[in-house]
């Protein structure tokens, strides 16, 4: 861990004003029932969340827009701040980064957009509905892939460094805003670290039936045909599933005149996703494209890459407008293989 | 930071179109710089401002600064591409993927199996081991086409077949007055050919149905899964094992491929689809 900096909810807010104008800084504010990023500015410093689950957007949008000219100069510009990333998007960023800054075919425009942002990431103080990053392996606190850790505990901002990057906007931080009288470090950071044991406790508890999904590949590959029709049956290949996941990636190049080509995300859920020319497609049923996510983020991912492919944002069930639950499916699938296969 | 764009491609330009049969045509290009490619890679084809589709180059992979696409008019991109003309300027990229580990062929009996279009890469690889011949003990290559008219690369067939040590059988499923080699499709040619399957590889190529009735009569003959290769088509987009359009199970066909050995790929979900 790098730098630690406490200063008060009236200071950190001047803080964010002065250093708005300088940076792109997104944070969550809320809209209705949810929240999402929106960029920050002296119209909504007040509107911001604090530690609370989960923007709708998840991160990788910012690093993979949904449309992308990839053929053009990379324009300078301002550096990015993003507050308030969760840590089932910053464990996300794993395998997006093995798959775009792979050493074979790196990908100038997600490593120009990596190098050029800053993250703080915050702690979940409370569990949604469908969150199940616990079942993923992953901690409802930032552990990787952030800069900073921010946390707001009553009136007070509790400020963590984790890189050269975080550190360096830490000292902005220091500049524009003092640090208060010792001791009250120790007692929040302890608070801090209690209230992870309770969060986490609550979501294991709460996901007490669900699989490990980071070895539910076996149990996918063992399952029936029966299981995925009935899923498979309210769905209508919309694919807001993977387009609010944050580690599914898929997209399409569409040319423009000039040989330049734009990137835009596609989803293995929409038909003719992998129609060839001569015809032939082996997704062209709509139960075999709904597996064929479970069978890439559970199966063959795993076999591919180190990171995980899901890290249990629940997006996928909050987004579903056919009202299908990833996690009753693997529950399903995980009490059908307990009942034909019994141990003990 | 890295610097090199992997999605720009390089301009090249397209200097003849020769007519193969009534729906395949060859594409001879020059590239505004030499280019590379190991038999069986494939290149991504732009055609500016309206796509870009995944082909194997036919021509020879010793040859760099000219290089032959044939292309069978299939979709929308292809359609467009055959009303070209010389002259117009495309766009390469690539080579991408894994090609013919033609290194590991050489000593042994070599088995090539090509259907329709599937003679483009075929070709290919049969100019790389007509350049490595003294190292080779026998290649044989058996053909099958629709009918005579479907049957392409015919002065290169006469050309192949007054190579030493190169054999060469074609059939059609539908004669005309003219024809006089066989009849029916490419899997009946195992049985007239002499193969001797110890110490020697199987290579498939062609529409998904002929591969996946040929890999049936190769292990039939006494071939081993891990004496069969193929090159597999999928919907190959990017070339870089990112846009996952040409999964195929655990693999992407684009990066792990198209080249596969059949023990690889065997348990594999819609191999032939």
């Amino acid at each position: 861990m790098g730098k630690m900096h406490v200063i008060s909810m009236s200071q950190w807010r001047t803080v964010i004003l002065q250093l708005a104008p300088s940076f792109s800084f997104y944070a969550p504010v809320a809209f209705n029932s949810s929240q999402d990023y929106e960029l920050i500015g002296s119209h909504n410093t007040d509107d911001i969340i604090y530690n609370h689950p989960k923007p709708s957007t998840p991160l990788k949008t910012f690093f993979l827009p949904v449309k992308e000219n990839v053929t053009l100069d990379i324009p300078g510009k301002k550096q990015t701040i993003i507050m308030g990333a969760p840590a089932c998007d910053l464990a996300a960023l794993d395998i997006l980064d093995e798959m775009y800054l792979n050493r074979d075919y790196t990908d100038m425009y997600y490593q120009s957009r990596r190098d050029n942002t800053i993250i703080a990431g915050y702690d979940c103080h409370s569990v949604l509905e469908n969150c199940h990053c616990t079942s993923c392996g992953v901690n409802p606190f930032p552990e990787k892939n952030m800069d900073l850790i921010l946390t707001r505990l009553d009136e007070w901002i509790y400020i963590q460094g984790f890189s050269a990057k975080g550190d360096a906007l830490m000292d902005k931080i220091r500049e524009y805003g003092d640090s208060p009288q010792a001791g009250r470090n120790e007692n929040g950071f302890a608070r801090i670290e209690e209230i992870r044991s309770s969060v986490r406790a609550t979501l294991t508890d709460k996901n007490n039936k669900l699989p490990d999904y980071r070895s539910s590949g076996p149990l996918i590959g063992r399952s029936g045909h029966r299981i995925w029709q009935s899923y498979a049956s309210t769905c209508v290949s919309c694919g807001a599933c993977a387009t609010s996941c944050p580690t599914c990636s898929c997209f399409l190049l569409i040319d423009r005149p000039g040989f330049e080509k734009v990137r835009q995300l596609d989803a293995c859920q929409y038909p003719g996703f992998e129609r060839v020319a001569g015809g032939e497609d082996p997704l062209g049923e709509l139960p075999a494209r709904f597996k064929n996510r479970y069978l890439c983020k559970y199966v063959w991912k795993p076999l591919k890459f180190k990171s995980v492919a899901c890290t249990g944002c629940g997006r996928c069930i909050d987004t579903c407008i056919g009202n299908i639950s990833k996690n009753d499916l693997l529950e399903e699938l995980a009490h059908e293989d307990r009942i034909k296969t019994p141990t003990g | 930071m890295n610097n090199y764009n992997i999605y720009k491609p390089l301009k090249a330009k397209l200097v003849e179109v020769i007519e193969e049969s009534p729906t395949i045509k060859s594409f001879v290009l020059e590239p505004e710089r030499d280019f590379s490619f190991a038999t069986g890679q494939f290149i991504e084809l732009t055609l500016n401002g309206t796509g870009e589709a995944p082909f194997t180059p036919s021509s020879s992979p010793l040859v760099k600064d000219r290089i032959e696409i044939t292309i069978m008019k299939a979709g929308y991109v292809t359609e467009k591409i055959h009303r070209l003309m010389p002259g117009e300027i495309m766009g390469i990229r690539g080579p991408y993927g894994r090609g013919y580990p033609v290194d590991e062929f050489l000593g042994k009996e070599i088995l090539i199996l090509g259907g329709g279009c599937g003679f483009a890469p075929l070709r290919s690889l049969l100019y790389n081991l007509e350049a490595e011949k003294e190292k080779l003990r026998k290649v044989t290559f058996c053909y099958g086409s629709k009918n005579p008219a479907e049957c392409i690369y015919e002065p290169y067939i006469d050309n192949l077949r007054s190579i030493d040590k190169f054999e060469v059988y074609r059939t059609v499923d539908k004669p005309d007055k003219t024809w006089t080699e066989n009849v029916g499709v490419v899997t009946m040619l195992l049985d007239k050919v002499k193969v001797n399957t110890e110490d020697s590889v199987a290579v498939v190529c062609g529409p998904p149905v002929m591969m996946k009735f040929g890999v049936k009569k190769l292990l039939e003959t006494g071939y081993s899964d891990t004496q069969i290769y193929l090159s597999m088509e999928k919907n190959m987009s990017c070339g870089l094992g990112k846009c996952g359009h040409c999964m195929m199970g655990e693999y992407f066909v684009c990066k792990d491929g198209p080249v596969f050995r059949y023990d690889e790929i065997k348990d594999q979900p819609d191999i032939w689809k």
